[in-house]
């Protein structure tokens, strides 16, 4: 399996919120995650076109689930991140703790 | 289970946009199900096209994009390039042909600009909802007597109906009352509503300083309190919040002040303060079942109950009222409807009609934006054919197009904004009094959006669409320059298409100008009975315990005797109730050599008191018997003067002197009063409302505690007012004069409404007419330039000057004659929305509707002659040489 070198700020934030929403993660409730955890609107178009690019570079998969009465019987799809996509969160999170490391002391916050 | 549905149109796009199967669909479920869940309001419907709107954005890109990223990221490039060509290449071609752009724009900026006003106007009163907690679920109830017009409640009826009703969560009562305020540096006139505790819970509002009223406070004898608006407070009180707890003098009483109610709080109009039911509700007139003193409730419907459950419980509690208290409820029924529909019941047809004109007015912008840009997209044919046979695509020369009309669209729209910006204030301030909601009108979004959405279909709709068929984009005519080609002709057919809908559209306007000015000329020469220049009326009232009923007879008198002598004045006189004013006192009535008919069927008639040397100073002409005067006092025999029609009616054919009748219903212990004379019929409640039956009654028997004062003047009245303020602050200085103003003041406002609807509908008129015209000119130059060659052949041939100059006028008239002719039709069938705006006219005026084709016609000629003339100075031999 190739691990990517990077992800983009925004294909993180999007990989963790589908993680955190765990099996039900879809659309809507994965806009509503970020903004109220990340404080990031985010329109539908980029939302969508940003989970398909993820789906082409294989980080996150879905499957379609039946629609309820409430989605005028449209189908849902439930994402998922792939293995690959864990991959590349822990290969992004090692990068960012290596780069953070030892410089605490320049931001002053109190820690715990 | 699906009951709504999201904005089509939005779905649609999405349809087209988004990739096909589970991906689209399920973003499309995504949507739909945010939307149900956000509660299917206005608000998650617009979230839905902001979504849909960035979806339909990012998905049309990624489609337009090859595979390979290079690449799309080239004809990205490439599309971006294109548009910034296009856009230079736009603005070049409008500065060069400056003539064109200025009417383009000229025609833009006027229609949008009065159709986003006007808009503006309907938004901000009828669509918008009130200020108000769920306002769609206040009802406002009145009563109904049994010939069907509205009254106001009976505080008895109002109590019974709060006990017995199921429908509502709380029922409040509430009347206007206005206030004499003393103790201050000068008497004030404050206006008021006095209101049940629940009023303001009702209306979902509190105050925003101190309290408001409880159930307590509507309990007879309570403690008189007061909350004074914020307008009032900071005004009046100097924003002081201690305040609160400060007693009022009003009417001589001291109430007790006890809130502010928030800035933005408004019901029905701007009222000083409101007062607590306590000092009122134990009072006889109140408790008197048969009294409708003004009172309407209003209240807030329950969970479950709809308009019609609660009308139709408050019917069955009327009926049982009926048959509990016979003698006073007889035949009397409730209406009850919205707050919101109450409130603009009578403007809604005035605006209706109005934005009905204005939507024709920018339909005539639309068709004139499309004839121009027809007109020059034949002429680029040859520019476009050239473009499209050195290789450039059918796709980009409408891109081309379609930026050149979104360029004059938003630069249209620009200045319709700034023209609306201006002709709103203008309405607003020429606005007639007592419209509702009038402080509420601005530019918003709304407003520009609805500016956006007549710029785009202005410009790009009516614009691109008709000029890019018209230029023969198509590229199958290529470089044949022959004076026939198809196109031309096909141009041609379309623009004198357009140009018989424009004058269509016009003359549907111009027939509305037409029957607004006939009505308001009816209006202003309407027999009045008496004579209404050179006179001031003026108000004032006697209020408070210490103004006996002898106390004011001689007040009146004193204050008639001392008016009478102020210099400039040649008669002055009192009275309860002012003609065109309104009737301030409406009764039943029985007379005395008739049968008493049953209750319902009673008569009812505008009882007025009115001081000795009334009649004189209004100037109404006696038909009969003789006027009041000094000898009519409280202990000389009671009598009573009647207008024609209480005559007329209750005694046909018969002598009205000498016969008898009495107010009131026929067990009351009024006094009968025999009638002395008969008076002309005067306009009393407003120019357009027939004469009641009317009763005059001497002052100095009834003397009411608000009386108006008028003077007739021998120069102008109005400069009388300060002598008048100066009198009366001589005789008791707690008593402020309101309401100063000339009869003909008070005319000029009672017909406010239809003036200013006159003067927007004639506005509109003159500014489509106008488009017409030009609209006419430009085709038919347009077609003589065409036909030129044809011209110049028929002068070499011999052809007379006037031949050629009937030729061409024909042609043009041809235009306007069918155009009129569906006008025509269009106007009759659009007359029965226009017929309630009307005053001593038919919406089928024959004279109205003659004079306007006239009109229009002769515009037409006047448009049509100039090219026609142009035409017969044709010098053949440079015609024929052109070729």
């Amino acid at each position: 399996m190739t691990i990517p070198a990077y992800l983009g700020e925004f294909e993180q934030l999007l990989l963790l919120a589908v993680l955190r929403l765990g099996a039900e993660a879809y659309g809507g409730d994965i806009a509503r995650e970020l903004e109220a955890r990340a404080g990031r609107t985010v329109s539908r178009g980029a939302l969508y076109t940003s989970l398909d690019r993820l789906e082409d570079k294989g980080l996150v998969r879905w499957k379609a689930a039946d629609g309820s009465p409430a989605r005028n019987g449209l189908p849902r799809r439930l994402y998922a991140v792939t293995p690959a996509g864990m991959a590349a969160l822990r290969a992004s999170r090692e990068i960012l703790k290596r780069m953070w490391r030892g410089l605490d002391h320049l931001f002053k916050e109190p820690t715990s | 289970m699906t009951a709504g549905r999201p904005p089509r149109l939005a779905e649609w796009l999405l349809r087209r946009t988004l990739p096909p199967g589970v991906g689209g669909e399920s973003i499309l479920g995504d949507l739909v199900e945010d939307w149900r869940d956000a509660g299917e309001t206005t608000a998650a419907s617009l979230t839905y096209w902001r979504h849909a709107l960035s979806l339909a954005a990012r998905y049309a890109l990624r489609r337009e994009r090859p595979n390979t990223l290079d690449l799309g990221h080239r004809s990205e490039r490439m599309l971006l390039d294109n548009f910034r060509n296009d856009l230079r290449y736009a603005i070049r071609s409008y500065a060069k042909a400056p003539s064109f752009t200025i009417i383009i724009l000229t025609t833009l900026a006027l229609g949008i600009g009065a159709s986003t006003a006007i808009f503006s106007i309907v938004n901000a009163i009828l669509l918008r909802p009130l200020p108000l907690q769920n306002p769609d679920r206040l009802l406002y109830v009145t009563e109904v007597n049994p010939r069907g017009t509205l009254m106001t409640v009976s505080w008895p009826n109002y109590l019974d109906w709060r006990a017995r009703s199921r429908s509502f969560d709380l029922l409040a009562c509430s009347r206007e009352e206005n206030y004499t305020l003393t103790g201050t540096e000068r008497a004030q006139r404050l206006t008021g509503r006095r209101v049940t505790g629940n009023f303001f819970r009702v209306l979902g509002v509190s105050p925003a300083i101190g309290r408001g009223f409880t159930d307590e406070d509507d309990r007879p004898n309570t403690p008189a309190l007061a909350v004074v608006s914020d307008a009032y407070w900071r005004t009046k009180l100097g924003a002081d919040p201690s305040v609160i707890g400060q007693t009022l003098r009003l009417d001589g009483a001291g109430y007790t002040l006890v809130g502010v109610m928030p800035r933005d709080f408004q019901y029905i109009r701007p009222y000083d303060l409101f007062t607590s039911m306590g000092p009122s509700s134990g009072s006889s007139e109140l408790l008197d079942r048969g009294n409708h003193n003004g009172f309407h409730a209003l209240g807030r419907l329950k969970g479950d109950a709809t308009v019609d459950s609660a009308t139709s419980e408050l019917r069955a509690i009327a009926a049982a009222l009926e048959r509990e208290y016979p003698n006073t409820n007889t035949g009397i029924t409730i209406r009850a409807e919205r707050l919101a529909d109450r409130l603009v019941e009578d403007v809604k047809l005035t605006l209706l009609a109005l934005f009905g004109a204005v939507g024709f007015l920018l339909l005539i912008a639309c068709v004139n934006v499309a004839n121009l840009l027809v007109a020059r997209g034949a002429a680029r044919q040859h520019e476009l054919a050239v473009r499209a046979a050195l290789g450039g695509g059918r796709a980009r020369l409408a891109s081309q197009l379609l930026v050149e009309s979104t360029l004059i669209s938003v630069a249209g729209s620009t200045l319709g904004v700034a023209v609306a910006a201006w002709l709103l204030r203008a309405l607003v301030a020429a606005a007639p009094e007592g419209i509702p909601r009038i402080a509420d009108v601005r530019l918003d979004g709304p407003a520009l959006l609805f500016a956006l959405v007549a710029a785009a279909l202005c410009g790009i709709v009516f614009g691109a669409l008709p000029a890019f068929q018209a230029s023969g984009v198509g590229g199958q005519h290529a470089l044949v320059r022959g004076r026939a080609a198809g196109f031309a002709a096909r141009s041609h057919r379309l623009r004198r298409g357009l140009m018989v809908a424009e004058t269509a559209l016009a003359l549907v306007l111009l027939a509305g100008a037409g029957l607004m000015m006939r009505t308001l000329h009816e209006l202003t020469r309407v027999e009045t009975g008496f004579k209404a220049d050179h006179l001031l009326t003026t108000r004032f009232v006697l209020a408070g315990d210490q103004w006996t009923r002898d106390k004011r007879v001689v007040f009146f008198g004193d204050l008639q005797a001392r008016l009478r002598a102020l210099p400039g004045v040649i008669n002055a006189a009192l009275a309860f109730s002012l003609p065109i004013d309104g009737s301030n006192w409406n009764s039943i009535f029985i007379v005395g050599d008739k049968p008493v008919p049953a209750r319902a069927q009673l008569p009812s008639a505008a009882f007025t008191p009115v001081s000795a040397g009334y009649f004189e100073t209004m100037q109404m002409r006696l038909i009969r018997g003789r006027f009041f005067d000094a000898t009519d006092t409280f202990t000389s025999p009671k009598v009573t003067v009647v207008n024609e029609s209480l005559a007329k009616r209750l005694w046909p054919g018969e002598d009205a002197i000498g016969k008898r009748l009495k107010q009131g219903w026929p067990e009351n212990p009024n006094a009968w009063r025999e009638v002395i004379g008969v008076v002309v019929d005067v306009k009393f409640n407003g120019v357009t409302a027939d004469t009641p039956m009317q009763s005059y009654l001497p002052l100095a028997q009834e003397p009411s505690r608000g009386v108006a004062i008028v003077a007739r003047t021998q120069g102008d009245p109005a400069a009388l007012g300060p002598a008048i303020e100066g009198l009366m602050q001589q005789v008791d200085r707690d008593l402020p004069l309101y309401e100063v103003q000339t009869m003909e003041e008070m005319f000029g406002d009672s017909i406010a409404r239809q003036r200013l609807s006159m003067t927007v509908f004639v506005l509109f008129a003159a500014v489509a007419l106008t488009l017409a015209s030009v609209g006419l000119y430009g085709v038919v130059a347009h077609g003589v330039t065409e036909r030129m060659h044809e011209i110049g052949v028929r002068i070499a041939l011999g052809a007379e000057q006037h031949h050629v100059l009937g030729m061409v006028i024909r042609q043009g008239l041809s235009m306007a004659l069918v155009g009129t002719a569906i006008g025509v039709a269009g106007a009759l069938a659009l007359s029965r929305w226009i017929q309630s705006l009307l005053f001593g006219v038919t919406a089928t005026d024959p004279v109205t509707i003659g004079a306007v084709i006239a009109v229009l016609l002769a515009v037409a000629l006047v448009a049509c002659s100039v090219p026609a003339w142009r035409a017969t100075r044709v010098d053949p031999t440079t015609a024929l040489r052109a070729e």
